[in-house]
């Protein structure tokens, strides 16, 4: 299997390439093209990580799409405008902001991982998925905006608006970006998330939640 | 006349230099960014009234459009769409026709007649729009998408495209509304329906659609207090 990014970096997209009988998973919608040859299945997992997945901010069923007879290419793309990258991913695995989920080899296994009441509230919430590979694996990311790899060495403050990945072998807390409540809330910055160790996190340039927030008021009103 | 894009894809901008006095251009109404003063612009419903009223129903384009008029070699004029994204642009060989989805066209040459297709039943479901603009001719069509526009050369064994993505393809190709995969997906896959390209020719897919967008603002607009 091949990733190709093209369009980069506004308005990417990514052509995987399969080989027969190779299979790449996909988050739902995210298909835009593909060969006549692919077979496409959807699977919920099973009803219950289904609800947790939901649960999880992502949506409910992910498909599965396999080259029968001979290669064959899937397009992908993210809704929003912003550009993507190819993760290998390492035997200790990722956290993956569950909106920033694109695509993934087959044996990458995606839980997703519920982040605690604190971030439930924050209305950016940071649901997690956890990304393990039994094998060498990739995980196809896509952000609203650029992507920067940053290196916590020792320790990093991250917006949570702003994660897309990171290594699994951070430790990581959420919490307030100021010294108090009051502090932290008109500070603007919300919620954020303490890294500590050494390891690697990947961000995204913009913050759709801001983004929604100063474009989204300028509309006119909806009904109800 | 000589034209490129600059700003490609995120920001396309058509730069046209006209090559001799008299040259027009047919452009989609709002398009012009600038031109020489000299270039004359007149404002017209191509098709007479009838026509032009078809194509702002049923193709997605304004009732009016423009035709800029060279006065003398060397004059210049700029076109771009509203929304940010790719243009592309091809040179019309009076044999292939090229199908647009409502709102892709940007400008052509007055050597191209445009005309609305009716998609017929099998574009209802589509979400691309019922009707398809129909370009034959000869001469330059230029025509836009919202994110990038990714060229597919179609071959003997197809290609599949989600509904909601396609720009325009050229004759040649036959195309079928169906869903992919079985039942459940229908409905639970978020993929909804696509189209299914026959034959051979080529394929010009968005790599972003404004209704992404859309659903994404919707939520964060306020609520009218009732």
């Amino acid at each position: 299997m091949r990733f190709d990014i093209q369009y980069r970096p506004a308005h990417s997209l990514a052509k995987v390439s399969l080989d027969p009988n190779e299979s790449v998973v996909a988050e739902s919608g995210a298909m835009v093209g593909m060969s006549t040859n692919i077979q496409m299945q959807t699977q919920s997992g099973g009803l219950m990580s289904g609800l947790k997945r939901m649960f999880g901010g992502e949506s409910f069923f992910r498909n599965t799409f396999t080259a029968a007879n001979g290669p064959g290419e899937v397009l992908l793309a993210h809704s929003l405008c912003g550009d993507m990258v190819v993760l290998d991913v390492p035997a200790a695995g990722y956290f993956i902001q569950s909106s920033s989920y694109i695509a993934s080899t087959p044996n990458v296994s995606i839980e997703t991982k519920v982040g605690g009441m604190k971030t439930f509230f924050a209305g950016e919430g940071v649901f997690v998925l956890d990304a393990t590979a039994s094998g060498p694996g990739q995980v196809l990311v896509g952000a609203f905006g650029g992507i920067q790899e940053l290196v916590c060495d020792g320790s990093l403050v991250i917006d949570t608006g702003h994660l897309v990945a990171w290594d699994k072998s951070l430790t990581y807390q959420v919490g307030k970006s100021g010294s108090g409540w009051i502090a932290s809330f008109l500070s603007g910055e919300g919620l954020v998330c303490h890294f500590q160790g050494q390891g690697r996190i990947w961000i995204q340039t913009r913050n759709p939640a801001a983004y929604g927030q100063e474009i989204g008021a300028l509309l006119p009103p909806r009904s109800g | 006349m000589h034209y490129d894009i600059l700003e490609k894809p995120d920001f396309s901008l058509v730069r046209v230099r006209f090559q001799a006095p008299g040259e027009q251009l047919l452009v989609e109404s709002a398009a012009m960014v600038a031109k020489h003063s000299s270039v004359d612009m007149k404002t017209q419903m191509q098709g007479g009234l009838l026509g032009a009223a078809k194509r702002k129903l049923l193709g997605g384009e304004s009732l009016f459009q423009n035709t800029f008029t060279a006065s003398a070699a060397g004059e210049e004029l700029w076109l771009a769409p509203g929304p940010e994204g790719d243009v592309e642009v091809v040179e019309m060989d009076g044999q292939t026709p090229i199908f647009l989805s409502s709102g892709a066209f940007l400008a052509s040459a007055p050597t191209v007649q445009i005309d609305t297709k009716w998609g017929g039943a099998k574009g209802f479901f589509s979400g691309a729009g019922l009707f398809l603009l129909a370009a034959q001719g000869t001469g330059p069509l230029f025509f836009c998408a919202y994110g990038g526009i990714h060229a597919v050369d179609v071959g003997p064994a197809g290609y599949i495209c989600d509904t909601s993505h396609i720009v325009g393809f050229t004759g040649g190709l036959e195309y079928q509304v169906t869903k992919v995969g079985g039942m459940k997906s229908l409905f639970f896959s978020g993929e909804g329906l696509v189209c299914r390209f026959q034959g051979q020719g080529r394929l010009w897919i968005s790599t972003r659609n404004p209704s992404g967008l859309v659903s994404f603002l919707q939520p964060f607009r306020t609520v009218q207090s009732s």
